[in-house]
């Protein structure tokens, strides 16, 4: 259903790519709310994901899923958008702040699930990102280190340290 | 926890979370139009002829903007017209879907979406053009999901009619004509003659025939609040009735207050807008005297503070803590 979808909006058919765009919506958001840690910055990246396939959908050639193409394209338009935008101020501070998760946030209210999203959320940047992709999204600490810049090193010691954070806040 | 625990955790987490509002606009608005342009003359040129066709009668059993929809059997032995659903069938206007207490069928309204119908439930097309998606429910259950621009999908009840804005609901009638919406995406107004209830996502609205749409209120509206708009609303319990709910109302709440305003007589109409100001402050540039006016700029702005906020709450429900009184998150 989505193949034909996809062949509908490469053509031009935007009614098309709308349905394309509630199909996978939710999956692109979820994305990349997890690796901003922000809900109105995911909602920025959500869109110019859509926006950048649209433009770039003519060059999908279904070589691979479109999901998988779309999924990577995403992480790509967060990475990108965090390196253009360099050290610029942040729209979550506190996310970017490791002291904040040390001294403890709200308290939980509901459900594991709920609390490790809010634990997640509010993990220093890089280990956010790293966590994100390597436990939640199953990339190779090679494949982040090239997404992200950094040394393969450097994502296992971010792993090593979200992972920490993590077990750390929600045992309290 | 241990590292165990945690990933297992972690394999738990949902892969997909819905934006807290529909991100399409936005998107559209920055689409290229280098594509559209060739693509919607040749699609207007078809759209018109068919418009022509449809307009001397055309028709035919199938999709979207003919004279009759998809129907299809999902369980027991649904009935369309005088014969039993097997499998699937067409449901021309003026027909009606029958189900009995083990069976129930699917109509696909159009290509907009389409309509679950319940065990114990009669439901009539009554137009199918496509500008105007209409069915007439008599009693029982639907749960309705469309996919449209608002106002072309109705369903007529003994109560009123609910009026897609973009959504997905369940609308359920008894054999009395009491009914009862809960609106589960989007939003949905209902209407009886002047009387109208807006009722978004995350909220229900009871209706009575000869009434109307009461007060919407919260999924999770405290039982004193219901009860107290259920007697405002169907038992003409006046003005006790209407400080009992806003004294039992909370900033969750504002979307009955909201209503509550075009409800009340305007001698205690400016009680209901301090209740409700001091649970939700008003936007700016909206004043007490001109709420209290019912101007529909004042209503409108107080109304979008109201519904981001609610929507906000029910989407991140679970992500993220949201401020009742404000919308923002709670960090």
């Amino acid at each position: 259903m989505t193949d034909d979808l996809v062949r509908q909006a490469q053509a031009g058919d935007q009614s098309a790519f709308r349905e394309i765009y509630r199909q996978h919506a939710g999956r692109v958001y979820a994305l990349c709310l997890r690796l901003t840690g922000d809900d109105a910055a995911a909602e920025e990246r959500t869109q110019d994901v859509f926006v950048r396939v649209w433009h770039k959908l003519r060059s999908f050639r279904g070589e691979s899923a479109f999901g998988s193409w779309l999924h990577r394209l995403t992480v790509n338009v967060v990475l990108m958008e965090r390196r253009t935008t360099g050290r610029r101020e942040r729209r979550v501070a506190p996310a970017a702040d490791p002291a904040v998760l040390e001294r403890g946030g709200r308290e939980p209210s509901v459900g594991l699930n709920i609390d490790l999203e809010r634990a997640i959320a509010a993990l220093p940047e890089g280990a956010r990102e790293v966590f994100v992709l390597h436990d939640i999204e199953g990339y190779p600490h090679a494949e982040i280190a090239r997404l992200t810049g950094i040394a393969e090193g450097t994502s296992k010691a971010q792993l090593f340290r979200a992972r920490r954070l993590l077990r750390e806040k929600l045992e309290r | 926890m241990n590292e165990r625990e945690l990933l297992e955790a972690v394999g738990r987490l949902p892969k997909s979370i819905e934006p807290p509002r529909d991100l399409w606009p936005g998107i559209e608005a920055r689409l290229g139009r280098r594509w559209r342009r060739w693509y919607w003359i040749p699609l207007g040129a078809a759209a018109a002829v068919v418009a022509v066709l449809v307009g001397r009668g055309g028709g035919g059993g199938g999709g979207g903007g003919r004279e009759a929809w998809d129907v299809s059997q999902v369980a027991g032995r649904p009935m369309v017209g005088a014969a039993p659903l097997r499998g699937a069938g067409t449901l021309r206007v003026g027909e009606w879907v029958e189900t009995d207490d083990s069976s129930r069928a699917r109509i696909a309204v159009g290509r907009i979406g389409q309509v679950d119908v319940q065990p114990g439930t009669r439901i009539r097309l009554v137009e199918a053009r496509p500008d105007a998606h209409r069915l007439a429910l008599a009693h029982g259950t639907i749960a309705a999901q469309v996919d449209a621009p608002p106002r072309i999908f109705f369903v007529d009840t003994p109560a009123g009619t609910a009026i897609d804005l973009g959504c997905v609901y369940t609308l359920e009638m008894d054999s009395l004509g009491n009914g009862r919406l809960h609106v589960t995406l989007g939003y949905v107004e209902f209407r009886w003659g002047g009387r109208r209830a807006i009722v978004p996502m995350g909220a229900l609205a009871l209706t009575r025939p000869g009434v109307g749409p009461g007060t919407p209120y919260v999924e999770d509206a405290p039982a004193a609040l219901r009860r107290a708009l259920a007697a405002f609303d169907f038992e003409g319990r006046g003005e006790p009735a209407l400080r009992a709910a806003l004294a039992a109302a909370r900033p969750d709440d504002a979307l009955s207050l909201w209503h509550l305003l075009e409800r009340v007589d305007p001698p205690v109409r400016g009680v209901v807008y301090d209740r409700l100001a001091g649970l939700v402050p008003p936007p700016a540039g909206v004043t007490r005297d001109a709420a209290i006016a019912l101007q529909p700029a004042a209503l409108d702005a107080y109304w979008r503070a109201i519904q981001r906020i609610l929507f906000r709450k029910v989407i991140l429900q679970g992500i993220r803590d949201i401020d009742p009184r404000t919308g923002r998150t709670v960090r």
